[in-house]
């Protein structure tokens, strides 16, 4: 991660200097000439570049900056300064919290994943110098967002690792390190698995060469009540399996772990900056492969719950581990509120593009909270209906449940299946009743240009916003509790 | 069409006797003297057939009396309880189990009189049948019953509750055939003559052609219609029943009316195409609503504008790349010629809000695919610029049994549609189809408060509905008269 320091005085004059400014605010002297040349009103993440040696650039912060304008303005800034080794930010006229927030964007904004790369291409952005007036008071604000930060970089670090790499042996390795930061980590092999009866994630996972793990995440928090439970999808690639995806495009699934990787990296930032709130998250990690064990299109499974569903898409894996998951998390942990997390369809980009996860769910309150944290993190949500049909749509003839609806319906409309509201349908069966949101994240789990908060690639969608809502709903011991 | 009369409580000596029942007790009336009329038979077949009331229960006694040629009991759930929606429902439940009665009643007595209505309003709505063209249907297959007679405690207070439900009615089942009529027959001619019938209502109707279309500069509608050999028409309906003492900018309703859609030079594939006759269906849903405003004499300013056009592949079709320029003046790239119906709704939503100034504008398109992806089949997509009129549509919807979902609009979406040699394109890529779709159109209403409703899930159900049987469901007729009622006629 970018270092991030908070000083009363520069380290070095002849540092490159970033100066934000408020819209409507005083500009530094000898700006206003380029200002107004350039027509720069300092909205949010706008940028100038002053003549002046060193280096100096204005960045905008809009009117009354809050916390996702300022970290949005550093994210643009680090991008306009990539290639700069050590940067200096004139801080000292920002309140502590926005000092913190605009240090926050610009290591969101500079995070770069090079673990595979052999040579550098030329100088990176590495270190943060901000002047604050009261630079412990600026630190102590970046305490809690620094949580959320490293977390937000461990899963878009997790999400771009390769398949080949990341196996759900070694996901599952990586999740035992986070002990470091007091998670208690528990990982269930193929035999705990086999005995307890996961029979949906042994079969998606069957004909990977790498089997399939359940790992476990709590963090004990500091009062006594049940916790909340975040369950994240964890398909270390998926083929799609027998029920195969087209070639183009597939490389994308390795980042089908996405959900996954956003409650690990919820868990630590809750660790990290010793939320009272206990959590657990329930990982289910599988590999969708192609092989002689290959779970089948018309195959019924016998779920942990007990329930049996017949399978009519062997690439509609997700919802199958997930169900598991759920089942384990509600019986294994009572919690008093779970999410679920995962890169579920192409139904939902469909729905909502690349700007908004879709977001469902058995409780207005847990969803409201949900949409509020989404809104004020800047990791936007929608609410998709679960209808009555959607329901009704995934009766089978032979099992409790189907896990999806074959495309190719009558008419012109059989080519429209709505395969999210029916995934969101099909868990909330596996949910029991217990309050449960959830986020289908497969349209902003990673972005083809740069975007608000970071670069292109992996976003680590939902681990800022995971953190806010258990910030926002779950650290009170009483208040909200599950009856 | 099946017609409804309401009279007083009196069991009938032949034909068909259908009970309403909640759960628990006989209620008092009818369905008491029935149960004495049979000696007991009826509570006692009504058990055997596990029959308790419930919601979506019914039973049928053959023959129980001499004369009589059954009893149906359909379950109407906890006494006291029955909303007006629920009450339709049953209503809708009970049209198919006598529809080969020569004779119904239905006894409502135990119920209020706007319940009654309800209940008739639910059979009439799902009795509707289209056989237009049916030659070769044996006698015996038909439905026979014409007219329901329902009981109920006070038949004048039931009739004038019925009364509004009647033209409602009207102007479904007139939207239902326009759904329903093959595309060879209802072509946009055809569709604006028969939009001409609602004159005897008390609506103007104007009927607009290619040439005035062309004059007034509708390039993006006629170039969607340029590969037809069809005609296009601009349909104009105005009702005035607001009173003088309360006039006000009237509501405007504007729906797509693309008569047959076969996407043009982007066309769709085969399977399935036929249903894209029904890709008028937001234009039919207007005309079913001024029918129904005019029909109720709704107290309320309300022009109906539709854009009626083909959209065929041939020598004069436009092409993908074809830069048009609409009637606001602003450019668009077309894309995708299957991406039309935005392309007919944007001149003529410009032209709406530019002759009639209107407090808000409702469009209805069954405009994407997209919107079945997101929503599936019960909920329309609701896009809207102005909270309140989003939350007005939401709240007539789900008062009538026409429920829709809102769906976000934004910047980051109205970029997709950015054009490199237009003002814009006519699609913005896959991702957030109906989202961009509805961008698209945003850019017509010249900042006017709009809500724009995505019908393609609803528009056409593939099987029955409680009151609609499978086929044309004429949805936003009556979503459209409620937002109307309570927008326009209160106070």
């Amino acid at each position: 991660m970018l270092g991030i320091r908070f000083r009363r005085a520069a380290p070095d004059p002849a540092l490159p200097l970033l100066v934000p400014v408020e819209e409507g605010g005083a500009l530094p002297e000898g700006a206003s000439a380029a200002a107004d040349a350039a027509r720069f009103k300092a909205g949010v993440g706008r940028l100038l570049d002053l003549p002046a040696a060193p280096r100096r650039a204005l960045v905008g912060l809009g009117r009354a900056p809050g916390r996702l304008d300022c970290e949005r303005a550093g994210v643009a800034a680090a991008r306009a300064f990539g290639s700069v080794p050590h940067l200096l930010v004139e801080a000292r006229s920002l309140a502590p919290a926005q000092a913190a927030a605009l240090a926050s964007g610009l290591a969101l904004g500079a995070w770069r994943f090079d673990a595979h790369r052999t040579r550098q291409e030329g100088p990176r952005l590495g270190r943060v110098t901000l002047l604050a007036e009261d630079p412990a008071a600026a630190r102590a604000a970046f305490a809690p967002l620094e949580a959320a930060l490293r977390g937000t970089l461990l899963a878009r670090e997790l999400v771009s690792e390769p398949a080949n790499h990341l196996t759900t042996r070694s996901f599952a390795k990586r999740l035992e390190a986070l002990a470091e930061f007091g998670l208690h980590v528990d990982v269930l092999g193929r035999k705990r698995l086999t005995r307890a009866g996961f029979g949906a994630l042994l079969a998606v996972g069957a004909a990977a060469e790498t089997p399939p793990r359940l790992a476990v995440l709590r963090w004990r928090g500091s009062f006594d009540a049940p916790p909340v439970a975040l369950i994240g999808k964890g398909i270390v690639f998926d083929t799609g399996g027998v029920s195969i995806k087209p070639a183009g495009g597939m490389a994308a699934m390795r980042a089908d772990m996405a959900g996954a990787a956003a409650c690990a990296g919820a868990m630590l930032a809750l660790a990290l900056r010793g939320s009272p709130a206990p959590a657990v998250a329930v990982l289910p990690l599988a590999e969708n492969a192609v092989g002689a064990e290959s779970y089948r299109p018309g195959d019924v499974l016998r779920t942990l719950s007990g329930r049996t569903v017949e399978v009519v898409d062997t690439d509609a894996e997700g919802r199958l581990v997930l169900a598991d998951a759920l089942h384990h998390a509600r019986t294994a942990f009572r919690p008093r509120a779970m999410v679920t997390v995962a890169t579920l369809t192409g139904a939902v980009v469909r729905a909502l593009g690349t700007e908004r996860a879709g977001l469902f769910g058995n409780e207005e309150s847990l969803m409201a909270s949900l949409a509020a944290a989404g809104e004020a993190v800047g990791e936007p949500l929608w609410p998709l209906p679960i209808g009555a049909g959607h329901r009704a749509d995934l009766a089978s003839e032979i099992a409790d449940i189907r896990q999806c609806v074959p495309a190719g319906g009558a008419g012109w409309a059989g080519r429209f299946i709505p395969d999210a509201s029916h995934a969101a349908a099909f868990l909330r069966d596996f949910a029991g009743g217990a309050p449960w949101g959830h986020l289908d994240i497969a349209g902003v789990d990673t972005q083809e240009a740069p975007h608000a908060l970071g670069p292109s690639g992996a976003t680590g969608f939902g681990v800022r916003l995971l953190d806010a809502l258990v910030a926002a709903r779950f650290e009170a011991p009483d208040h909200h509790a599950a009856p | 069409m099946l017609d409804i009369a309401f009279v007083k409580p009196a069991l009938p000596r032949s034909g068909a006797l259908v009970l309403p029942l909640p759960e628990g007790e006989l209620p008092a009336g009818l369905a008491r003297a029935a149960e004495e009329a049979t000696g007991g038979l009826l509570s006692r077949a009504l058990d055997a057939a596990g029959f308790k009331g419930r919601k979506g229960q019914s039973a049928t006694l053959w023959a129980p009396v001499p004369g009589l040629a059954r009893i149906v009991a359909v379950g109407i759930g906890k006494p006291g309880e029955l909303t007006p929606e629920a009450a339709e429902a049953a209503g809708g439940a009970i049209a198919p189990l006598v529809a080969s009665e020569r004779e119904a009643l239905l006894a409502a007595d135990a119920l209020p009189p706007a319940l009654a209505a309800h209940l008739g309003f639910g059979a009439m709505l799902r009795s509707w049948r289209f056989d237009r063209y049916r030659t070769t249907e044996k006698e015996e297959d038909k439905p026979k019953l014409e007219r329901l007679a329902i009981a109920a405690s006070s038949v004048p207070e039931a009739k004038s509750a019925f009364a509004p439900m009647r033209a409602i009615a009207d102007g479904v089942f007139l939207t239902r055939e326009l759904v329903s009529e093959p595309p060879n027959v209802l072509d946009p001619a055809e569709f604006a003559e028969r939009c001409k019938g609602l004159e005897k209502l008390g609506v103007e109707v104007e009927i607009m052609g290619p040439k005035e279309l062309k004059r007034m500069g509708f390039g993006a509608m006629l170039g969607v219609a340029q590969g037809s050999a069809k005609e296009p028409r601009m349909v104009v309906m105005q009702w005035r029943g607001a009173p003088r003492t309360r006039k006000q900018k009237p509501v405007a309703l504007i729906g797509k009316g693309v008569t047959f859609d076969t996407g043009g030079i982007s066309i769709k594939p085969a399977g399935g195409m036929e249903d894209m006759k029904w890709d008028m269906a937001g234009a039919g849903a207007v005309v079913g609503a001024m029918a129904a405003l005019a029909g109720r004499k709704a107290k309320a300013d309300v022009v109906g504008l539709i854009g009626l056009v083909e959209n065929m592949p041939s020598g004069t079709a436009q092409r993908p790349g074809d830069v048009v320029k609409t009637y606001s003046g602003q450019t668009v790239e077309v894309i995708n010629t299957d991406a039309e119906g935005r392309l007919v709704l944007a001149d003529v939503m410009w032209y709406c809000q530019e002759r009639f100034d209107p407090r808000c504008m409702v469009d209805l398109a069954t405009l994407t695919g997209a919107i079945i992806v997101a929503l599936g089949h019960e909920h329309a997509g609701l896009f809207s610029n102005d909270d309140e009129l989003a939350q007005r549509v939401a709240a007539a919807g789900k008062g009538v049994g026409e429920q829709v979902w809102r769906m976000p609009l934004g910047e980051a979406y109205d970029k997709q549609i950015k054009s490199d040699i237009a003002d814009m394109k006519n699609v913005g890529g896959r991702q957030g189809g109906s989202i961009t779709a509805a961008q698209f159109l945003q850019r017509f209403t010249n900042g006017r408060p709009w809500a724009h409703l995505d019908i393609a899930g609803t528009a056409w159900s593939s099987k029955d509905l409680p009151v609609a049987a499978k086929g044309a469901t004429a949805f936003g007729v009556r979503l459209l008269d409620r937002l109307v009622a309570e927008m326009a006629e209160e106070g």
